[in-house]
């Protein structure tokens, strides 16, 4: 099996804090991962690792590999662009730019293509195409021109998932793209990520472990910044090998 | 919030603008007096070309004085951008100019009015005393205009621009810096994540979004240069003419202009908090 994702002894430091030790983890191409820990245990920050977001705080020291589709991305011939097109994150809260929903779709493409080089046809095309996948075209074909932060929270998801596509990335991560949604627009998302999963990997970090058993194939266990097991999630959560893992799915840390 | 609430709240949105800009509209029409009255003065004055008549060399002081504060406030955008965007928190040279403007930023700008008019005159008066130029012999003398005028490159025309200077820049950096922190992180993280560059983030998202509040840092900061050369003004007429028609207009003209530019400001901080207040745009 292909792997998106490897990493070796990865730690990291903010300052003198080391939220992550010496994690070594394969993330296996086209499928959904989910990722699951106690508050504080470095979801986020691995996470945050694979697109290099992370070195906006300024006080990150990283040791260890990480590759990405083959390619170690602390290599010096990486350009971080490239590695965040191929790299997509979706936050915990829906963020859209403070944009119309045509523009942010188009806003990926539009970094990454020199001046007016997409034709109004292409743009529209695109548009229309990345809605669909989402499942938003019906509801949003009227309102292209409206500004994407005054959608339903749901919508505003849907809609940063969909903002990635253009770019055809390979790699799409999601910080608990769910915590701001209802029950419903959960399941929409969840039922999303089923669909293009074929298409894209996904790692999804997730404090709904009833989500993590619906959607993913593989699950990692994190605890105070140390990978404890990554298995096969029924695997994980019917027969826990370490005791701390099976501690956290029977719910015994809140 | 329902949508009934959020159209009242709309009505009266509109309503309080439009009193604003009644409002403005009635400061603006006797300035607009006063401008045709200064101009129509100043070219009689010229004409007349008695030296006794001539206002314009204080007055040319003054205007070189505004327009040194203005080159300051768009220099002052420019170091908030540089702190903000580019310089770490930690960095000491941030800290060090946070720390200064903090200082300055607090001091009510009649303060450095009061400074800039007390070097302004207090050199005239030494320059009385050493005899360089005619102590006025009376109101309305022509003497006191002159010992009022400085040429450009005396230490203490620099002075009181330095006193400017120091009055707009950390006015102007504090303000700034705020409309540049009022721009949500996740906005720009959805950027950076969408593989923008900090260029392309800057000028697609956080200049769009900041600069109505860069405008109204700019024209507070213009605003207070200007009331404190009307104090300037006002303390000249007062103290030096008997006649004090057109040095009073003058002093009516830069107070109405540091009073228009102030009022738009405010509107201009009002728009972009209406904006963001909208319940249709939650702040996060
Ligand atoms: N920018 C930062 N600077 C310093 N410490 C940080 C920073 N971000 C996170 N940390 C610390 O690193 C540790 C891991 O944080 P992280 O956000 O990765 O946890 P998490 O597993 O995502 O938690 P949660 O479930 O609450 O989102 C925490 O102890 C946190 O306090
Ligand atoms: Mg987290």
């Amino acid at each position: 099996m292909n792997h998106s994702i490897e990493t070796e002894n990865l730690s990291l430091w903010y300052g003198d804090f080391q939220a992550l030790m010496d994690v070594s983890v394969k993330i296996p191409d086209g499928q959904i991962t989910s990722l699951i820990g106690p508050s504080g245990c470095g979801k986020t920050t691995l996470l945050r690792c694979f697109n290099r977001v992370n070195e906006r705080y300024g006080n990150v020291t990283t040791e260890g590999k990480i590759e990405v589709l083959g390619k170690n991305i602390y290599d010096a011939d990486v350009s971080l662009p490239e590695l965040r097109k191929a790299v997509g994150m979706v936050f915990q809260r829906p963020n859209p730019l403070p944009i119309s929903v045509y523009e942010n779709i188009l806003f990926g493409l539009r970094i990454h293509s020199p001046m007016r080089s997409i034709t109004r046809a292409d743009a529209d095309e695109i548009v229309e195409e990345a809605l669909k996948s989402v499942f938003l075209w019906t509801d949003l074909k009227d309102k292209l021109k409206t500004r994407a932060t005054s959608l339903q929270l749901e919508q505003q998801q849907k809609l940063c998932i969909a903002r990635l596509l253009p770019l055809k990335p390979k790699i799409i991560l999601m910080d608990e793209p769910c915590s701001a949604l209802d029950a419903k627009g959960t399941r929409a998302v969840e039922e999303l990520m089923e669909i293009l999963a074929g298409t894209y990997t996904f790692i999804i970090v997730t404090h709904n472990m009833a989500q993590a058993r619906r959607v993913s194939k593989e699950c990692i266990f994190m605890f105070l910044g140390e990978l404890i097991e990554h298995r096969e999630t029924q695997a994980l959560f019917t027969d826990p090998q370490h005791e701390k893992t099976s501690d956290y799915v029977h719910m015994r840390y809140g | 919030m329902n949508a009934m609430m959020t159209r009242a709240l709309r009505k009266q949105e509109r309503v309080s603008q439009c009193i604003t800009f009644i409002i403005l509209g009635s400061v603006g029409i006797p300035i607009w007096n006063v401008l045709q009255k200064t101009y129509a003065a100043d070219t009689e004055a010229a004409s007349a070309a008695t030296p006794l008549n001539t206002l314009s060399p204080p007055l040319d002081n003054l205007y070189t004085v505004l327009s040194i504060s203005f080159v300051a406030i768009l220099f002052g955008i420019a170091c908030a951008f540089y702190l903000q965007e580019w310089l770490p928190q930690t960095n000491w040279v941030r800290r060090f100019i946070e720390s200064i403007v903090a200082i300055l930023g607090g001091v009510p700008s009649i303060f450095y009015g009061i400074l800039a008019t007390g070097i302004f005159f207090s050199y005239a008066g030494t320059l009385k005393t050493i005899g360089v130029v005619r102590a006025p012999q009376g109101p309305g003398d022509g003497a006191a205009l002159e010992s009022l005028s400085f040429p450009h490159d005396t230490p203490v025309f620099y002075i009181v621009v330095l006193t400017f200077i120091l009055m707009v820049m950390p006015l102007t950096i504090k303000t700034t810096q705020a409309a540049l922190r009022s721009v949500a992180t996740p906005i720009r993280e959805a950027a950076y994540a969408l593989g923008a560059s900090h260029w392309q983030v800057l000028k697609t998202q956080v200049i769009p979004i900041a600069l109505t509040q860069i405008l109204a840092a700019g024209c507070r900061a213009m605003s207070s240069a200007l009331a404190t050369v009307a104090l300037i003004f006002g303390i000249y007429v007062w103290q030096y003419t008997d006649a004090p028609g057109e040095m009073s207009n003058r002093f009516v003209l830069f107070l109405s202009s540091a009073l228009l530019f102030s009022i738009f400001s405010s509107i201009l901080i009002k728009l972009c908090t209406s904006a963001s207040a909208d319940p249709a745009h939650p702040t996060r």
